[in-house]
């Protein structure tokens, strides 16, 4: 019903690669006193071997509980209400336990907004990642110390920082220490939630150009969630931009900084004022998103689009009474909205 | 205030002003000191925005906050309309000149009262500084909200902060602002933690303030793009020191100083290009804290002896346009 | 990046509508409107613990305030005829050694201990409230000072003090204990607060406060204390709690007001006649209950105002009363709510 695909209509075969991730109308709510929010509505979502993926969308749109999903790191009250992670067309809700132990870190890792999350303020650097190494593979602490130095060269680090505390580290170093740790075991993905966002622009682009070298070197890929929508389109390959729990537009990054067909995109994309060129008035999106225990009905994005005017009645009679579809409408390029559904 | 013979819109000084803190941890024996804020000099005119633009330990916060009076100086001074601001100590002086300048922060959801209202909060310097009568104040406290674009303002002033959203919660702390009617303004990164769509509509708010009621505006932000957008002036600041100063356009698009061209590099512009360019710049390591010459030198392309032996002196090598830097050529 | 316009080869209707006024968004107010129950006391409800502990306690308060109606017998009567005498239909709790009713001065000194209790509380949490922040806020110093005269408080043992004063002091009356239990007891408390305004200290409302004008008392009192009131509500609770048991305690020393009845005393009278000794342990029991009844019922209640304070405390209960509870402050837990969990 909502944000489905079209039956019958994936990725473009151009597009399609071997595809590591398939989120399949995945449905995550969080359950407070008997009161169903839902933060994540009938989401697909795929990341292809070796493609960066951006996901982008402002507080409250869902994309963290989509990166907490894919890790299998939900907690109480949030919970699967439906749908599938598929991991190599493996389905890990059903995973046990232990399998999900080996499976994190292992296959797909992650990387928080602040280090100090993911940091234990009491270990030594290296000693941290002694402990991540030794729980998924028997290696001699030696030579996971070695490791864990040359894991920190790679991330542009001094080796000697292994035997720093986090604390001793500044803020850019220690997000560095975590890309790396969250390397440390060759994971076919690697998540990063806002991983910048806390961090000085200098630093931002020094870190990403490294996971960029990294990527390129290594082969893995990168799911990239943030509020950022410039950085994205720099960085990532393919982008997806959620609103309200939904995505409402998915493609590839040059095409979406060109043609952006959801007003919400485009009013994204017309919030950051230039650096360069003439500079005039713009208007961001009026409003604010919305509180997703009493989202809007019909298209959540209605109240704050400029396209939604009272006057024309069956176009606005739908878009306030019916979800709309994502509809794959350039090859690779889908969006949700009922603008472009030509009656 | 005694009133002094000062060009009127030369609204605020700060002269060589300097801020250091003791390092945290420090002995008590050998007492560390950090210089946040080391000689910086600019002016606040009315009807126009300042930029104050550095990265997180530029000292750039820790100057507004200076100019509010939450610290005090280790150096330098502040004049207001050519008064001596440390100089103020009776409460009748500190109270006109908390009515004269405000500041708003940069956390929505922390710098109001979450026990109390929105007509609380506006209303308080209302009768603090006796704007209007008692009988008027909730009568203004509409007036101010509306005009900060928070309508309807009667059900907007009675609700808690936790009912508003983070854009209209700076709002609220701008009509708080702009409740005592004041001169200055300082913007502690009003925007840096709302989500983008919402910047705008602030900005947009500060710029419609500048021109409609002649407010001269501090604006710090990490963010070269909107300090674009709003600012007339930008000071980019780097460790404590302002490294280069002089018009919006000027300092943006040809920069001078090595730093701000990194900060500029740095920025995601896709505009300029879908392929990210590569920094020309080393990592940035732990501040030495009693450094003797340019601050920039350790991670500066272009550094050469001389920068680490000798102070560089802010300086204007273009018209208006002043940079700290001896070494670079002002005519490329 | 620019304005960038779309597809024209769909056909959109150019933007009419003129969005550009913000509207409040519509959050729900949690079921106040049903019954006036404040916030605060409804969640100390849902608690087992203090809901058991307000129950019992409230119990006790009534008893107390009834005592003229239903202990009819004056507390200090002397009659022979009557003395010893175990519980009965006529003296439900028994007699003492002089004759007098157990169970009038069981429950008229209810009505002693409470207030000494409470007295003592409000003057111990009003002067930890106001040093302790006014120590946090102002800083240098005003908090050195603070702090040397709260250490010379905390050091003070309290029993040994009032001991040393009782025998000084020739009117051994309710207002010394108080103003003896509320002087010795602020001190670990003041501390406590202090610390917790430390935290509230540098917040931005702290500041703009500053900022705009207002004095440090109104800051302290009307930004401060609002959103410390659970740790306040804490510390008066637990001050009211030990000052009950010091006052019983001095009692059963002999150095409280003899003249008076009080469960301390009486049970000081049995003591002294020994009466337990002679199979008499009705002036034990019934003060001593009533002594720890009172005193359980207030460490179950601040078990509760501790989980108010405290969420991590608390126990997923399925209320929709926890939007707009009363944690150190109105508002401020749905204001931690309102950072949406996506």
């Amino acid at each position: 019903m909502t944000g489905l695909l079209e039956d019958g209509v994936g990725p473009s075969p151009a597009v399609r690669q071997e595809t590591l991730i398939e989120l399949r109308e995945l449905v995550v709510d969080y359950v407070l006193s008997g009161r169903r929010v839902r933060a994540v509505d009938h989401v697909n979502l795929d990341v292809g071997k070796g493609e960066i993926v951006g996901l982008a969308g402002e507080s409250g749109c869902g994309k963290s509980t989509i990166a907490n999903a894919v890790m299998q790191l939900l907690r109480a009250p949030a919970q699967v209400t439906s749908g599938q992670v598929l991991f190599h067309g493996e389905d890990l809700t059903k995973l046990s336990t232990e399998q999900l132990r080996k499976f994190r870190w292992r296959n797909v890792s992650m990387v928080f907004q602040s280090a100090m999350n993911s940091l234990n303020p009491l270990m030594r650097v290296g000693d941290q990642f002694v402990d991540m190494m030794k729980a998924h593979e028997r290696i001699s602490k030696n030579d996971a110390l070695a490791r864990a130095a040359d894991l920190m060269e790679t991330v542009g680090m001094d080796r000697s920082h292994v035997r720093s505390y986090p604390h001793e580290l500044s803020g850019g170093m220690r997000q560095r220490t975590i890309v790396a740790m969250a390397l440390t075991l060759e994971p076919e993905l690697l998540i990063m939630d806002e991983p910048t966002t806390a961090l000085d622009v200098v630093v931002q682009r020094e870190i990403l150009q490294q996971v960029q070298d990294l990527q390129r070197e290594l082969g893995f890929a990168v799911l990239f969630i943030t509020h950022d929508l410039s950085l994205l389109v720099e960085f990532s390959d393919r982008i997806a931009i959620m609103y309200a729990g939904e995505i409402v537009e998915s493609a590839p990054s040059d095409e979406l900084f060109r043609r952006p067909l959801h007003p919400y995109t485009v009013g994204l994309m017309n919030s950051f004022p230039p650096l360069s060129g003439p500079l005039e008035r713009i208007v961001g999106i009026a409003g604010a998103p919305p509180d997703l225990a009493k989202p809007p009905s019909g298209c959540r994005f209605h109240p704050r689009c400029v396209h939604c005017d009272p006057s024309s009645h069956a176009l606005y009679a739908r878009q306030t009474t019916e979800r709309p579809v994502l509809r794959e409408v350039e090859p690779g390029h889908f969006v949700a909205c009922h603008l472009l559904d030509t009656p | 205030m005694s009133a002094v013979a000062v060009a009127p819109d030369r609204t605020l000084d700060v002269q060589g002003l300097s801020k250091n803190f003791p390092v945290p941890g420090a002995s008590l024996l050998h007492r560390q000191m950090l210089r946040a804020v080391d000689d910086v000099t600019f002016t606040l005119k009315q009807g126009t925005v300042t930029a104050l633009v550095g990265e997180s330990g530029s000292g750039k916060s820790t100057v507004a906050r200076l100019i509010s009076r939450l610290y005090t100086p280790t150096g330098g001074s502040i004049l207001y309309r050519g008064v001596n601001v440390g100089a103020m100590h009776g409460k009748h002086q500190l109270l006109e000149y908390r009515s004269r300048v405000q500041m708003i922060f940069q956390d929505p959801f922390s710098s109001l009262n979450p026990v109390k209202r929105v007509d609380y909060h506006v209303s308080r310097p209302l009768l603090i500084h006796k704007i209007v009568p008692k009988a008027d104040v909730l009568d203004r406290v509409h007036e101010l909200l509306d005009s900060v674009g928070l309508v309807p303002a009667e059900e907007i002033a009675k609700k808690y902060p936790h009912e508003l959203s983070g854009g209209q919660r700076q709002r609220v702390a701008i009509a708080r602002a702009l409740a005592v009617e004041p001169e200055v303004i300082l913007a502690d990164e009003p925007t840096s933690m709302l989500d983008v769509s919402i910047r705008l509509g602030i900005l947009n708010l500060i710029l419609d303030l500048k021109r409609d009621r002649n407010i001269a505006f501090l604006y710090v932000t990490h963010d070269l793009a909107s300090a674009r957008y709003v600012a007339d002036e930008v000071l980019v600041m780097y460790a404590g020191q302002i490294v280069e100063h002089g018009p919006t356009d000027d300092v943006l698009q040809r920069p001078m100083h090595p730093y701000t061209k990194l900060l500029l590099s740095a920025v995601p512009n896709p505009e300029a290009g879908l392929h990210s360019h590569r920094l020309a710049a080393r990592p940035k390591t732990d501040l030495a804290v009693d450094l003797v010459g340019c601050r920039f030198a350790e991670r500066c392309p272009l550094a050469v002896a001389s920068c680490i032996s000798d102070p560089p002196v802010l300086l204007e090598r273009r018209s208006h346009h002043l940079v700290r830097c001896p070494i670079i050529d002002p005519s490329t | 990046m620019s304005q960038i316009q779309p597809l024209d080869s769909v056909n959109v209707p150019a933007p009419t509508v003129e969005v550009a006024r913000l509207r409040g968004p519509e959050r729900e107010r949690a079921g106040r409107r049903r019954l006036r129950v404040p916030g605060w006391l409804r969640l100390l409800l849902g608690n087992p613990k203090s809901r058991g502990g307000i129950i019992v306690l409230s119990a006790i308060i009534i008893l107390a305030v009834i005592a003229p109606w239903i202990a009819h017998a004056n507390p200090n009567d002397f009659s022979l005829i009557d003395s010893r005498q175990s519980p009965s239909f006529h003296h439900l709790f028994g007699t003492t050694d002089q004759g007098s009713d157990i169970f009038s001065q069981v429950m008229w000194g209810a009505r002693s201990s409470l207030i000494i209790g409470a007295a003592a509380a409000l003057l111990a949490t009003v002067l930890a409230t106001t040093l302790g922040i006014l120590a946090a806020y102002s800083g240098g110093v005003v908090d050195d000072v603070i702090n040397l005269i709260t250490s010379v408080f905390l050091v003070i043992p309290t029993i040994p003090l009032l001991i040393v004063v009782s025998s000084y002091m020739h009117s051994r009356s309710g207002v010394t204990m108080v103003l003896i239990l509320g002087l010795t007891l602020w001190g670990f408390e003041a501390r406590i607060l202090r610390g917790q305004a430390l935290a509230l200290r540098n917040r931005d409302f702290i500041l703009s406060a500053k900022v705009a004008g207002e004095g440090t008392w109104r800051i302290i009192f009307s930004e401060f204390v609002p959103n410390m009131i659970s740790r306040i509500a804490a510390a008066f609770v637990l001050v009211f709690y030990i000052a009950i048991l010091t006052d019983a305690g001095l009692e059963f020393l002999g150095l409280g007001d003899m003249s008076h009845a009080s469960w301390g005393v009486t049970m000081y009278w049995a003591q002294v006649n020994s009466s337990f000794l002679q199979g008499e342990w009705w002036p034990f029991l019934f003060p001593g209950l009533a002594l720890a009844l009172t005193v359980a019922a207030l460490v179950f209640i601040l078990a509760g105002v501790d989980e108010v304070s405290n969420p991590r405390l608390r126990k997923d209960r399925k209320r929709g009363v926890i939007r707009s509870l009363f944690v150190g402050g109105r508002g401020a837990r749905a204001a931690l709510d309102a950072k949406d969990p996506a």
